[in-house]
């Protein structure tokens, strides 16, 4: 209980922040997006030739490498769904709603970012009529559009909790009746999809480097992604708190980052077991920028937090910074996998291009300009233990 | 509805959730490409190195046949303009001589193809005549396939604002009339020949055997990536010619085997879901010290 005293504090200090900075943001925000809106559009119309730096040799930039990087993140979404439905841990009751708002918002955004690189994105829905069962990329086509549809669902009593219509609360009966099997198919659709990513990577055993290629790709992509979704849990609840200018409950957050830290233990024991027992462990301690990477990605990432994390003496600023970290390590996971890690063909090079900035930070922009008007404008944050029947129940 | 209704409708809720989930995942599964689906009468194109003298007739024949533009410009890489060009290597010998050694590149047409077995929406295929063929119609652009071969061959139209991928399809319409592909009817030193793989892999053992001093004892293409449909020969190591040193096994075998798993690893994990929402409730139940049920019921 000590803990709540500095937050407090820092709650109050919120607080005296002049309303003009939220707008402030919100408008720095919404001017990204309308950049980037115009950055799309210009791709969209004159092509990847003309608008990307890509090449036959490096076919695969920011886009991809932040869609699989904000997949991860979005885990937030099924694994607090996960904790909130499935287990029913009443104690992070408040962190379910804007870890599964911010779900939605990223899994949009995921679907933008995957149209823009598409070459034929006028084509975008032929996953649906032509079927290729033991394509990574078609398996993951059909969870995200599948769960997508499920976090429309999970999202859907915020919407309709704010409706004064006669039939909300009828829908919103409907929506309780079915949340635990659409919750559980969630679940699934995300086990499937987060560790198929890494299945992509299988088809690469002579592109991606031996650090990161394994067969155990699947299992350490799922991994990694509960990490993630738990840390992006525990931040979501923290800045959704600050958005809607109300106190956050410490244990919450020490709660979820312990279990991320735990799962982050595991991932690691996963990540170093596998490169000792295949023997790949000199190519760890060869001066490279790939032995470089894997070390930044283990210890700065994954051990460093875990030990802010789970240390005796912890505040929330160290946690924070915990989290901060794997979010931050399991983005660039996903980065080294698709680019850095990628041994390339000679001559291969690639600098993204301003279209492609601007395109990926509108979008980016969007996920959070509409999470935040969420947070602030719908029933997302809920202080108490005391309103687990506002929700689906 | 008390504590054992409202488990009772769950079961049968996770019922339908996991019959969805099965029904997504146990679609029909074609053969998988780290099988293999060729039959023994493929066609396959033997490169003999030693004889190429790096005229690029070939490559200009291929544009040709292919309705490429420039087709008089003689090609310098893959691209989707030109599905094969010749390669210009410099061989360092073991006396430290140097020898211009051209060798051409293409499709190898694998016997298991990771870009057949990649591709998102099935656009690539493996026909058991051999040639590994793309039906531009189905293509979403994607460009999966081109992280997939271990060649670099498959090329996106990048000019194109709804560009494509552009690959050698073993010339399948010449084939289809009787013809042999552009690149072998016109080369003119007779180093490019056309037939089915065993009788090419059966010719280009007894040249090795009866012309030690002329070849290294490999066929590239025999055992690469377990098999591929253009085989080479050559008078020097193939790693110095640019061919890529591969092992003899799919690269999809891992992807595959994984892939195959979906059903299983769906309803697996709805299954313990399932399993771990009854023990939950199951315990908050038994916790419960004499609850009136209806109390909890007139919440909502």
């Amino acid at each position: 209980m000590t803990v709540e005293v500095p937050l407090r504090q820092k709650q109050q200090t919120t607080s005296a922040v002049p309303v003009l900075d939220r707008r402030m943001v919100a408008a720095l925000l919404a001017i990204t997006v309308v950049i980037g809106a115009v950055a799309g559009i210009l791709r969209l119309v004159l092509g990847l030739g003309a608008t990307t730096n890509l090449s036959d040799s490096y076919s695969w930039g920011i886009w991809i490498g932040f869609d699989f990087g904000l997949i991860a993140l979005a885990g937030a979404g099924f694994t607090m769904a996960a904790v909130g439905h499935v287990l029913r841990r009443h104690e992070y009751h408040a962190a379910v709603r804007p870890a599964i708002l911010a779900g939605l918002a990223a899994y949009v955004a995921v679907l933008l970012l995957l149209v823009l690189d598409l070459g034929r994105p006028d084509r975008f829905y032929n996953f649906m009529l032509f079927w290729n069962p033991h394509s990574p990329l078609f398996e993951v086509s059909w969870c995200i559009l599948l769960y997508t549809g499920v976090l429309v669902l999970e999202t859907s009593p915020f919407f309709l909790e704010r409706l004064r219509w006669r039939w909300a609360g009828k829908v919103i009966r409907i929506v309780a009746f079915i949340m635990l099997p659409v919750a559980i198919l969630g679940v699934t659709l995300s086990t499937l999809h987060q560790s198929t990513l890494g299945t992509l990577y299988l088809n690469m055993p002579y592109r991606l480097h031996a650090l990161w290629y394994t067969p155990l790709l699947p299992l350490m992509f799922f991994t990694s992604a509960v990490m993630a979704g738990l840390s992006m849990g525990a931040i979501a609840y923290w800045v959704a708190g600050r958005v809607v200018h109300k106190p956050v409950q410490p244990r919450v957050i020490f709660g979820l980052a312990r279990i991320a830290a735990v799962v982050g233990l595991f991932y690691l024991a996963l990540k170093l077991g596998e490169v000792i027992i295949a023997g790949d462990i000199g190519l760890a301690l060869a001066p490279t920028h790939y032995a470089a990477l894997w070390w930044f990605e283990l210890l700065v990432c994954v051990a460093l937090p875990a030990a802010l994390i789970l240390l005796p003496g912890k505040t929330l600023q160290r946690t924070g910074i915990g989290l901060a970290l794997i979010i931050f390590g399991v983005l660039m996971n996903r980065f080294d996998a698709t680019m850095f890690a990628q041994i390339l063909p000679p001559g291969a090079s690639y600098s993204p291009s301003l279209i492609e900035w601007l395109s990926t930070a509108g979008i980016l922009a969007a996920a959070a300009l509409a999470w935040i008007l969420g947070v602030r404008f719908l029933p997302i944050f809920e202080t108490g233990e005391a309103d687990h029947h506002a929700t689906t129940e | 509805m008390n504590e054992v209704m409202s488990r009772r409708t769950f079961l049968k809720h996770a019922g339908v959730g996991a019959a969805v989930c099965a029904a997504g995942g146990l679609a029909v599964q074609p053969a998988l490409a780290s099988e293999g689906t060729s039959s023994a009468n493929a066609w396959g194109v033997l490169v003999d190195l030693t004889r190429c003298n790096g005229c690029d007739s070939c490559a200009l024949a291929c544009k040709q046949a292919n309705q490429r533009p420039e087709e008089d410009q003689i090609p310098n890489q893959l691209s989707s303009d030109s599905y094969s060009f010749v390669d210009r290597r410099v061989y360092v010998g073991d006396a430290g001589q140097e020898q211009q050694m051209p060798v051409k590149r293409q499709c190898m047409h694998c016997l298991h193809p990771a870009c057949v077995s990649a591709c998102t929406v099935g656009a690539l295929t493996k026909t058991p005549d051999g040639p590994v063929v793309y039906d531009s119609s189905k293509c979403i652009g994607c460009r999966y396939c081109q992280y997939a071969c271990p060649f670099g061959v498959p090329t996106y139209d990048w000019a194109n604002p709804l560009g494509l991928i552009h690959k050698c399809q073993f010339c399948i319409s010449r084939l289809d009339e009787g013809e042999q592909p552009a690149c072998v009817a016109g080369c003119p030193t007779g180093a490019l020949r056309f037939g089915t793989r065993n009788d090419l892999l059966a010719q280009a053992h007894s040249q090795i055997d009866s012309n030690p001093g002329r070849y290294i004892d490999q066929i590239y293409g025999e055992s690469e990536l377990g098999g591929t449909s253009v085989l080479y020969l050559s008078g020097v190591p193939f790693a110095a010619m640019g061919l890529p040193t591969l092992d003899s096994q799919s690269p999809s075998r891992y992807a595959e085997a994984v892939m195959r798993k979906t059903p299983v690893i769906g309803l697996t994990v709805a299954a313990l879901a399932s399993g771990a929402y009854w023990l939950t409730k199951r315990r908050e139940f038994l916790a419960q010290p004499e609850v009136v049920p209806q109390e909890v019921n007139h919440d909502r």
